[in-house]
């Protein structure tokens, strides 16, 4: 398992590198930003109790009393202990709690566009590659590649406008407002019918992936091993996907990392136009209201999704391609 | 005998941009019959790898067959549906391709990569079944049948090639093609495949069109031999006569350019100058720029058909021998 | 008229119709927005007393805002602000992009694995959080020049792993190895060698690189980051949300901006696609492809027409 473990670390050195980044952006930043922090507090009205400046010196390793090393040590350890501060935009409620409310609905948008535009695009890209020069793959890899250039808040605006304002789909929130669902199904189909603009409007920033599939594709069908199966008498379902599409998937795959942030980067955003209740929009007033360990719980926990997301995908390519299987198996021997 | 392959006026084009095409292969026509074997060779890009394709239904766009008929078992192929083209792929004429290395899918296992050969060819559906013909042919090229199992990145290239003939001999077909089966591999091995090949010619009793540049390998493998340049055949005749009487300038100066492999070591002459560009065909014989023995007429007029005891040749002036003989 | 009809550029561009319309669309919205005075009389911060949202036509090619700004001239001045700030932002993370991907590719070893490790954690820490916490943390309002700073620091991983990529593909082919048994100096391999056959790329990665960072900056302004007072297509359509514009119907807030940044998206998208297909040959076959699938249909016709 030298591949497993050769990428847990560097995932270790990635979330680090957003811890430490988390640690010390705050103090590059001129001024002390915990007298910046409680100003923005006490401003926007918020109670300031002994418990909740304690909590932001240690949010910023300000104690003052310590050196830096020890208080970033101190800042990591709390951090896996799962103290990672209070909100002030959300108070009283801990940067821990917040997040993991709002969390799960991001995941949810995100996961299903990224699945939905997994399948979507691969299965278009295989398409076109395999018309490749027809009138279909000019429409299909141009439109795609523009309708992705075009940012999710841009197309997330003219579907709101649209498809919501007329009616069609509600304007905002994950779910009706004081509804109470009978049912399991009448809820999901609650969440369904909310989620499914702004799916749309991530997917189609997506759409680039047509393209990346075609050029594997098309690479993959120029191969030696493509000629030998047509000879060998297989129909052309089998040449596309057992072969074709077989391989071209798998730089497809280890290149996910690039679609993911997209994906996740769509959803932060689009959360916005559509008033969807996920890390997009608590960070959006996060920011708005100052309030920094919310931000960096946010920072956190976006890295963590991140990071996992990539760690499926490594899994993945560890399923999909033998070569790289079988090299871990002679790195376990 | 029985005429496995029948090749008529075949002509296979490469479509260019602006609607123009270059015509790689220009009417051809050859005999393969049951049992025989047939060498092709000629310098690279001559157009024998592209007939070889086209043989199969394999040519890749933009190549376009643009003129001809092939029969095979006397079926014309050109005129079958997709789905009987699929049938009469690998179970009546499979190929050795000449990339050993790149020819296995290769995410998938030796293993399933004959179960699907059997399996869409409808000879059975059962994967023991499957394998047990598999490890029977494999055992037949050399390859212990427990590297069923493997991928192809686990194999050498020697081995891969061995694979793939296993592979290519599953369904019992008539006709084998050989496309530079062995350049991708180092001298040692080559003949030992080649050997192997032919024995189990010998033993399953195949035809071969065996395709390559290396002339000397054909002389010991071959019954018959055909040479082709720019896209024609220029001579075609039995081994012997194209080893020791070649009729055309062609033959000669391919012949002169490989060592041979027995007797004296000879000065290798090989031939002046560069493939013709087959954008800017001449007028009269396509040979005329290289050749030591062009004549007015060669510029003039394509030579015709002519042919011998064993074969034929295109050309004004064949080489003489009588002062030889004498 | 018919010579330059006739004229190698011309004739190239005609034969490439993608290649014109975006040159176009890119030329549109250029000219439109780098010579606003000519095609607005208003200053786009001047507010007409008593015009309020008022409708398209009449005095305001495309209405008012709820400040009875005038919407054409904003779309305009405050594009030129955008594409600035786009193109800045674009060359700042390309030269970044290059500096790390193609040093990295070619010097290799341990100054290789580190700046691939930072670049790869960089990938993996979700790039439009970082803006936005950036620019959350820098003092005061975020003007242009500041988010042009943040987009080049925060997006260079991306061009850079791929230029690595073609760098060290480049690196380990004949003519380079050639190259230094001649005693080439290393310097003059990088410039004289190697770049030359990544031109392609890196033009196509600095398109790429503009058309993000200018949709980068509409984003980051459009969810309120950014100087809310300077005009430009982001504070727009951030304006245009929180006064509540949309829910009322009121399209040409909107219009302009979306219209602008869909264009130049469009434009800049297809002459990258251009620039692909002149350089790789790969590409340049699919226009065989179509001359192949006619002569193939005639084929068949005639083969029809004999039975």
């Amino acid at each position: 398992m030298k591949y497993i473990s050769k990428r847990l670390g560097f995932y270790l050195v990635a979330f680090f590198a957003a811890v430490a980044l988390n640690f010390f952006l705050p103090r590059l930043m001129p001024g002390n930003p915990v007298q910046m922090y409680l100003a923005e507090m006490s401003q926007s009205g918020g109670k300031i109790d002994p418990q909740v400046i304690a909590s932001v010196e240690q949010m910023f390793g300000y104690d003052g009393s310590v050196p830096l090393i020890q208080s970033f040590f101190h800042y990591v350890v709390n951090i896996f202990k799962g103290d990672w501060g209070v909100s002030f935009a959300y108070y009283p409620q801990t940067v821990l709690g917040a997040v993991q409310r709002a969390m799960g609905w991001t995941i949810f948008l995100m996961g299903t566009s990224l699945i939905i535009g997994f399948i979507v695009n691969n299965l278009l890209g295989i398409l076109v590659a395999w018309k490749r020069g027809s009138r279909l793959d000019t429409t299909l890899t141009v439109g795609g590649q523009i309708l992705a250039n075009i940012p999710s808040a841009i197309t997330a605006l003219l579907l709101s406008f649209w498809l919501c304002y007329s009616g069609v789909f509600p304007l905002g929130y994950a779910v009706t407002p004081l509804y109470q669902p009978p049912t399991v199904w009448a809820f999901i189909k609650d969440v369904l019918y909310h989620a499914a603009v702004p799916l749309l409007a991530i997917f189609s920033t997506s759409l680039g992936g047509i393209m990346g599939m075609r050029a594997n594709m098309i690479n993959q069908l120029g191969d030696d091993y493509i000629v030998m199966g047509i000879a060998k008498g297989l129909p052309e379902h089998k040449i596309m996907f057992g072969y074709g599409a077989r391989n071209a998937l798998l730089p497809v795959v280890t290149s996910l990392a690039m679609q993911i942030g997209f994906m996740l980067g769509g959803s932060l955003i689009i959360e916005q136009v559509f008033n969807y209740p996920g890390l997009g929009k608590i960070m959006v007033n996060a920011i708005n209201r100052r309030d920094y360990p919310l931000m960096q719980g946010i920072l956190l926990m976006t890295t963590i999704i991140m990071l996992s997301a990539n760690f499926l995908a490594d899994i993945s390519v560890l399923i999909l391609d033998p070569r790289t299987r079988t090299q871990s198996m002679k790195g376990k021997k | 005998m029985n005429e496995v392959l029948k090749v008529e006026d075949l002509c296979v084009d490469y479509i260019t941009e602006n609607g123009g095409y270059v015509r790689a292969v220009d009417h051809v026509s050859f005999i393969i019959k049951e049992g025989q074997s047939l060498g092709l060779a000629g310098e690279s890009g001559c157009g024998k790898s592209t007939i070889a394709y086209s043989l199969m239904g394999l040519h890749r766009p933009p190549a376009l067959i643009s003129n001809g008929r092939i029969f095979l078992n006397g079926r014309d192929i050109l005129s079958l549906p997709q789905k009987e083209l699929r049938a009469v792929r690998w179970s009546e004429v499979s190929m050795v391709f000449q990339s050993a290395m790149n020819c296995l899918n290769p995410v998938v296992t030796l293993e399933k990569q004959f179960f699907e050969i059997y399996k869409y060819h409808h000879i059975t559906k059962n994967r023991a079944e499957a394998r047990e013909r598999a490890i029977k042919l494999l055992n037949l090229v050399g390859i212990p049948a427990e590297r069923i199992t493997d991928y192809p990145h686990q194999l050498s290239g020697g081995m891969r090639q061995r694979a793939i003939i296993a592979m290519a001999l599953a369904l019992n077909p008539k006709l084998l093609i050989l496309d530079e089966p062995t350049t991708a591999l180092d001298t040692v091995v080559q003949r030992e495949i080649l050997k192997q090949i032919f024995d189990l010619k010998n033993q399953l009793g195949f035809s071969i069109l065996f395709i390559t540049h290396d002339i000397s390998l054909m002389m010991e493998f071959c019954d018959e031999v055909a040479i082709m340049y720019a896209g024609k055949i220029v001579e075609q005749a039995d081994c012997k006569t194209i080893l020791h009487r070649p009729n055309h300038p062609y033959t000669y100066g391919l012949k002169q350019s490989f060592p041979s492999l027995r007797g004296e070591i000879h000065y290798m002459e090989g031939i002046p100058g560069v493939p013709l560009d087959l954008k800017h065909i001449p007028q009269g014989c396509r040979f005329q720029a290289r050749c030591n023995k062009i004549t007015c007429i060669c510029k003039e007029k394509e030579p015709v058909r002519s042919n011998t005891d064993s074969g034929f040749y295109f050309c004004h002036n064949p080489l003489k021998y009588e002062e030889e003989q004498k | 008229m018919k010579k330059i009809w006739n004229s190698t550029p011309v004739r190239f561009l005609r034969s490439s119709p993608r290649l014109t319309i975006g040159i176009c669309l890119v030329l549109v919205v250029l000219f439109m927005t780098l010579a606003a005075p000519l095609f607005t009389s208003y200053d786009p911060n001047f507010r007409s007393a008593g015009e309020y949202h008022s409708a398209p036509g009449g005095t305001h090619f495309l209405g008012t805002t709820q400040l009875g700004k005038d919407v054409w001239s904003q779309v305009l001045y405050g594009g030129q602000k955008s594409l600035m700030v786009g193109i800045l932002a674009g060359a700042l993370t390309i030269i970044l992009s290059m500096f790390f991907g193609i040093s990295s590719g070619y010097i290799g070893g341990a100054y290789d694995s580190i700046v691939s490790t930072l670049t790869n954690v960089l990938m993996v820490i979700p790039n439009i959080v970082l803006l936005l916490i950036v620019s959350s943390m820098v003092d005061g309002g975020v003007s242009p020049l500041v988010i042009c700073l943040i987009i080049g620091l925060t997006s260079w991983p991306w061009n850079a792993r791929v230029l690595r990529a073609q760098t060290m593909s480049i690196r380990n082919r004949e003519f380079v190895y050639s190259a230094e048994t001649l005693g080439e100096s290393k310097i003059r391999i990088l410039f004289v060698e190697i770049m030359p056959n990544m031109l392609s790329m890196i033009t196509s990665a600095f398109v790429g690189t503009m058309i993000y960072a200018i949709m980068a900056h509409a984003t980051l302004e459009f969810i309120g980051f950014g100087d809310p007072l300077s005009v430009t297509w982001g504070t727009m359509l951030y304006n245009a949300q929180n006064t509540g514009a949309l829910q009322s119907g009121i399209w040409w807030e909107i219009i302009g901006p979306v219209m602008g940044l869909v264009m130049l998206g469009t434009g800049l998208t297809l002459i990258n696609f251009s620039i692909d297909e002149i350089s790789n040959p790969k590409l340049r076959a699919q226009r065989i492809m179509r001359d192949y699938y006619k002569a193939k249909k005639r084929q068949q016709r005639k083969v029809g027409k004999a039975v």
